[in-house]
């Protein structure tokens, strides 16, 4: 019971403090808040932006901007689409308000970009990071390297001859798959690079690839070539938007789940049309 | 089906998975983890299919595991389980399904002939198959988060056991008793 007591009391002490540091904090914040709004609000909505394009779920972007907000003790609203954000940011009174809308970059994959921009969200908590801190970070971010458009290829193709073999294919399947993997993703860069529609890259990739491992079955028909013809075509499988679809959808983001989910349809559709183009020119 | 057959599918799986880790510029830190969770879902699945379990529970329970141990991983690395889950699942789907689904596709644009109703029969089976597979692979993913109820892998205690300090402190301790 004692304890009890001394244990409340000593609970309330701290809260105490805590209480008026936040005041003192709230105070000094109004000082400088005019500025300050700005430049998180438009931090906020580049971080956003940045999570959608490279492969975060709706939930993930919400939570980073909403933990950010929090620690410059600001409130953030967010409309989170594929396309754009929308971002409310208002102070606890609601004297200060920041309003604005930010599109979203073309999609791309990049984790490590992911990976850095929830580490900086737990630094910029624990260790009350300026904004120019967050903006000098992000810079370097994103400046960082992907890895050597070689080692991409072999690695991915390699991942093409293990999708081969758990398939049930055998060594020269699994060379087929890994060959034919090499050809369409290098096709996909290409088109990539010169800034073509992306479900169009797919479809080049998807017929690069289905063109090349399907031309073994000329050699004759007994020729085991079919599983790698299968398989060489699954580097290119919609894995990101099915699973944050699936996530969106189950937290109740249901018109993000909808979106991703038709984004990842069109991709499987471009993958079955360059199939097609392959199994109808060799009559496979 | 025998160890050393399953043992070489994990290692394929856990190759695929490092894969599509270096597609989605995964950082190098991870890549070995994530080689280890490919090969942890792709032993799960196949030893489960060699039980004759149901090929959408054996994903299912792959993808689970895949999931409970990227929170560890997400733990030691300090870095978001996704980077590690999403990789280390692509091996799980079932690529021949889908491509069966397809060509059975194309055949029913075909004229309804003999043997119509048996492709029609198998293109369902095969399509609904891998419909079930994807749909569990994501539920697998998600299900640490979901059961804990918490949206950041950081407030989820780990599941496994700590071995580090149990080598550590412990053993001293033991050896003095």
């Amino acid at each position: 019971m004692l304890y009890n007591i001394y244990f409340t009391s000593k609970k309330r002490r701290i809260y105490d403090i805590s209480v008026t540091l936040q005041r003192l904090n709230k105070t000094t914040m109004k000082l400088q808040s005019k500025d300050e709004i700005g430049d998180l609000g438009k931090v906020l909505l580049e971080i956003g932006t940045l999570l959608m394009s490279n492969g975060a779920s709706t939930a993930r972007i919400r939570m980073t901007v909403d933990r950010i907000a929090d620690s410059f003790g600001y409130h953030a609203d967010m409309l989170i689409t594929h396309r754009a954000l929308t971002l409310a940011l208002r102070d606890s009174d609601e004297n200060q308000v920041y309003n604005n809308l930010k599109r979203t970059s073309p999609h791309g994959v990049n984790f490590k970009l992911v990976s850095g921009i929830s580490r900086m969200s737990w630094k910029i908590v624990q260790q009350d990071w300026t904004i120019t801190q967050i903006n000098n970070d992000l810079k370097r971010l994103q400046a960082l390297p992907h890895y050597p458009r070689i080692i991409v290829l072999s690695f991915v193709s390699l991942a093409g001859a293990s999708f081969c073999r758990l398939a049930g294919g055998n060594a020269i399947e699994m060379l087929i798959a890994f060959i034919a993997t090499f050809g369409g993703l290098f096709a996909r860069q290409e088109i990539l690079k010169k800034k073509f529609n992306p479900y169009i890259a797919v479809l080049v990739g998807a017929t690069v690839s289905a063109l090349m491992s399907g031309s073994f079955s000329i050699i004759g028909p007994d020729f085991p070539f079919e599983h790698g013809f299968a398989t060489s075509v699954l580097y290119l499988i919609p894995g990101i938007p099915l699973i944050h679809s699936f996530t969106d959808l189950i937290e109740g983001n249901t018109l993000n789940g909808i979106l991703r989910w038709a984004h990842g349809l069109m991709i499987a559709f471009m993958i079955a049309l360059g199939l097609s183009i392959s199994i109808y020119l060799y009559h496979i | 089906m025998n160890w050393l057959e399953l043992l070489e599918k994990g290692f394929w799986g856990g190759c695929a998975a490092v894969g599509f880790a270096v597609l989605f510029n995964v950082p190098a830190r991870a890549l070995w983890t994530v080689f280890f969770l490919g090969l942890v879902g792709c032993l799960a699945k196949f030893s489960l299919i060699g039980f004759e379990v149901h090929v959408v529970i054996a994903a299912f329970v792959g993808a689970s595991l895949v999931g409970v141990f990227s929170i560890r991983a997400a733990h030691k690395k300090h870095a978001p389980p996704l980077i590690f889950a999403i990789p280390s699942v692509i091996p799980l789907v079932p690529g021949i399904f889908a491509y069966k689904t397809m060509l059975g596709i194309i055949s029913l644009t075909d004229k309804v002939g003999d043997n119509y109703n048996q492709v029609l029969a198998e293109t369902i089976n095969n399509g609904t198959k891998a419909t079930f597979i994807v749909m569990a692979l994501a539920v697998g993913v998600a299900i640490p988060n979901l059961i804990t109820r918490k949206e950041s892998a950081k407030e989820i205690d780990s599941p496994l056991p700590k071995m580090r300090r149990l080598s550590s402190k412990s053993l001293k301790r033991m050896i003095h008793k």
